[in-house]
């Protein structure tokens, strides 16, 4: 199983970005370095949902933002690792669309957010047709 | 030719060993493409489809611009630009939405299964068809169409091949409006139903157009928690546990043999059950007769019997009778029960449950334990499907006292009433409910110090006085007077 290591810090950021984000899904980016099967997250970055038909449960991360993220990535000495986002209402894994949506390579970290918090945060890997989930340190 | 530096994610780095640039170059965004793909296999796959075109979930940026919004693979790259590969994030959780999903799959659905009147439907019920209501219970309490199988939905798949066997017999699916139905027939097509159909407009239409219905009976939820192990199985069901409810059940003896047949008699449901002994509980009695307690000695065993089954069962009708039966009483006490479970200890009464039985066509379940051993057997002369023997057509008369020795004499294991009488209980039970082979015409009987369940086959005495063609019945006989060893 592959480790992701998410600094309390950044935890923290996201879970702030995901309730003001509710009831809408909320999404981004996460940067950091990554070993064989390992990644570090150094900085998770928000980035537009461009989704307008379907906010509450679907997400389109503006690839505008993801080109920045891609050169602020390379101006840090960094990678864009992963992709974050927030399920309103939802547990924290993955969902059909996502799985249809996801690239290998990456983490995908899911926060579950409710109108009270952020009951369980998790990160996702996709292994040919499924996910495999991560092994989440601080 | 114009060299350009092609930046590649990292979900798309495994073709390109790992680097996050690479060094493309020609005169256009598809060329720069098309020589990466020709020195990184497998990248350009990713990236375009085989058509060509760059995929919908691929954007390809020109320094700040995306390619698409200017001429996409046809741009031309000047010198020293970077081209970005930015794979498209999407995704969601994708919760159950109403509207054009359901809508999509009962536009489906509606394409592949075939959809009848509820006319037509009762007419091929006629016919022979089978017709399921999927409906919830509380819907199926307002009403549900005669002769309708009320499996559910919930449970559909698990209960549907007990109810409706055959695989070819037409299956038409009914639900309160017929949207429901078509979700449940794809089900059962799926099981392997060969023709199934749903009603339009369900149940309420049904109704509308005047079409027969009845309503059944339901339990309510305490019921429903209670005997829930029973409904799991369609051999019961609601119907076979409303058949246990108002059943009437009536244990001679409140004892070694009717303690463990009432206690799990009432646990089961029956409604009334009918206790006939005269005796008081005895200290000695609580080795096997486990309706009473150490607390009760001396008292009424029907008044203790009916303490410890209402405790189990509030529900529960107690039909108590502190008395000895006797042939003045024998016949007035049996009337009106289903089913009769002899618990009894000595010959006297045995003879009396037996004659009573036949006279008034009530089966008689038959258990005696005798030291280490026990037997069981379902006596009914009556029996529709096959009239098995009496205990006359076995032992006209009583044997003589000192061949008998009742359980004061002679001693009796203190579990074994309870597996003698346990066996009475089931196939109380399945007659109750009319399900399995009785215990007619065969005689069970149980070693314990073995450990062996042997069977003997009993066969009917044309010749018997009481049961037998044509035999006018001679009476009730209070052997009583002449039986030397009795005992409660």
């Amino acid at each position: 199983m592959a480790t992701l290591q998410l600094p309390e810090p950044v935890r923290a950021h996201l879970r702030s970005v995901v309730r003001a984000g509710y009831p809408n899904e909320t999404c981004g980016l996460l940067l950091g370095q990554a070993g064989p099967d390992w990644v570090r997250v150094h900085e998770a970055l928000a980035a537009e949902n461009l989704n307008r038909e379907r906010p509450g449960d679907r997400y389109d991360l503006d690839p505008q933002a993801h080109l920045r993220a891609e050169e602020r990535a390379r101006a840090l000495g960094l990678t864009v690792v992963g992709v974050w986002h927030s399920h309103p209402d939802h547990p924290a894994r993955p969902s059909e669309t996502d799985r249809n949506g996801a690239w290998e390579g990456w983490s995908y970290l899911i926060l579950s957010v409710t109108a009270e918090g952020v009951p369980d945060l998790r990160s996702w890997r996709l292994r040919g047709e499924h996910f495999e989930e991560e092994n989440l340190e601080p | 030719m114009t060299k350009v530096t092609v930046r590649i994610p990292m979900p798309l780095r495994i073709f390109t060993g790992g680097a996050a640039e690479v060094v493309g170059s020609g005169a256009t965004v598809g060329e720069v493409l098309a020589a990466l793909g020709q020195d990184h296999g497998g990248l350009l796959p990713r990236i375009l489809t085989p058509e060509g075109q760059i995929r919908s979930f691929v954007n390809i940026y020109l320094g700040e611009e995306n390619v698409r919004v200017l001429q996409g693979l046809d741009t031309t790259v000047p010198e020293g630009v970077v081209l970005s590969i930015i794979p498209a994030v999407a995704g969601g959780a994708k919760k159950e939405v109403k509207g054009p999903a359901r809508e999509r799959r009962l536009f489906d659905l509606r394409a592949r299964i075939p959809e009848l009147s509820p006319g037509d439907a009762h007419a091929m019920q006629q016919q022979g068809a089978a017709l399921v209501d999927v409906r919830e219970q509380d819907e199926i309490a307002q009403g549900s169409p005669a002769g309708a199988h009320r499996l559910g939905r919930g449970f559909l798949e698990l209960r549907v091949e007990e109810a409706i066997p055959d695989l070819d017999r037409p299956v038409l699916v009914m639900c309160g409006g017929g949207t429901r139905s078509l979700f449940a027939a794809e089900d059962l097509l799926r099981l392997g139903y060969r023709d199934v159909r749903s009603v339009v407009g369900g149940f309420t239409r049904w109704k509308n157009e005047g079409l027969p219905f009845e309503l059944p009976l339901l339990l309510d939820e305490q019921s429903r928690e209670r005997y829930s192990r029973h409904l799991l199985m369609p051999e019961v069901g609601e119907a076979g546990q409303h058949r246990l409810m108002n059943s009437k059940v009536m244990l001679i003896g409140a004892g070694g043999l009717g303690s463990p047949a009432a206690l799990y008699l009432a646990a089961a449901g029956i409604g009334t059950l009918g206790i006939v002994d005269h005796d008081v509980v005895d200290r000695s009695n609580l080795q096997r007769q486990v309706l009473h307690t150490d607390a009760r000695v001396g008292t009424s065993k029907v008044d203790s019997a009916r303490t410890t089954l209402l405790a189990l069962n509030p529900a529960l009708h107690i039909d108590g009778h502190a008395l000895r039966l006797d042939s003045r009483n024998v016949e007035d006490l049996l009337r009106g029960y289903e089913v009769v479970v002899d618990g009894s200890d000595n010959f006297a009464t045995r003879y009396l449950v037996n004659d009573a039985c036949i006279k008034l066509g009530i089966p008689n379940v038959h258990g005696a334990v005798f030291r280490f051993e026990g037997q069981v057997s379902v006596f009914w002369p009556g029996y529709p499907k096959d009239a098995g023997p009496c205990y006359r057509c076995l032992y006209p008369e009583p044997p003589p006292p000192e061949l008998a020795p009742s359980c004061a004499e002679a001693g009796v294991l203190g579990v074994l009433p309870g597996v003698i009488g346990l066996l009475q209980a089931v196939e109380t039970v399945k007659l109750v409910l009319g399900i399995g082979e009785p215990l007619i015409g065969r005689m069970l009987y149980y070693d314990a110090l073995a450990a062996r369940f042997s069977e003997l086959r009993l066969a009917r005495d044309p010749e018997c006085r009481y049961c037998g063609p044509g035999a006018h019945f001679p009476g009730y006989i209070d052997y009583e007077a002449f039986c030397a060893a009795e005992s409660g």
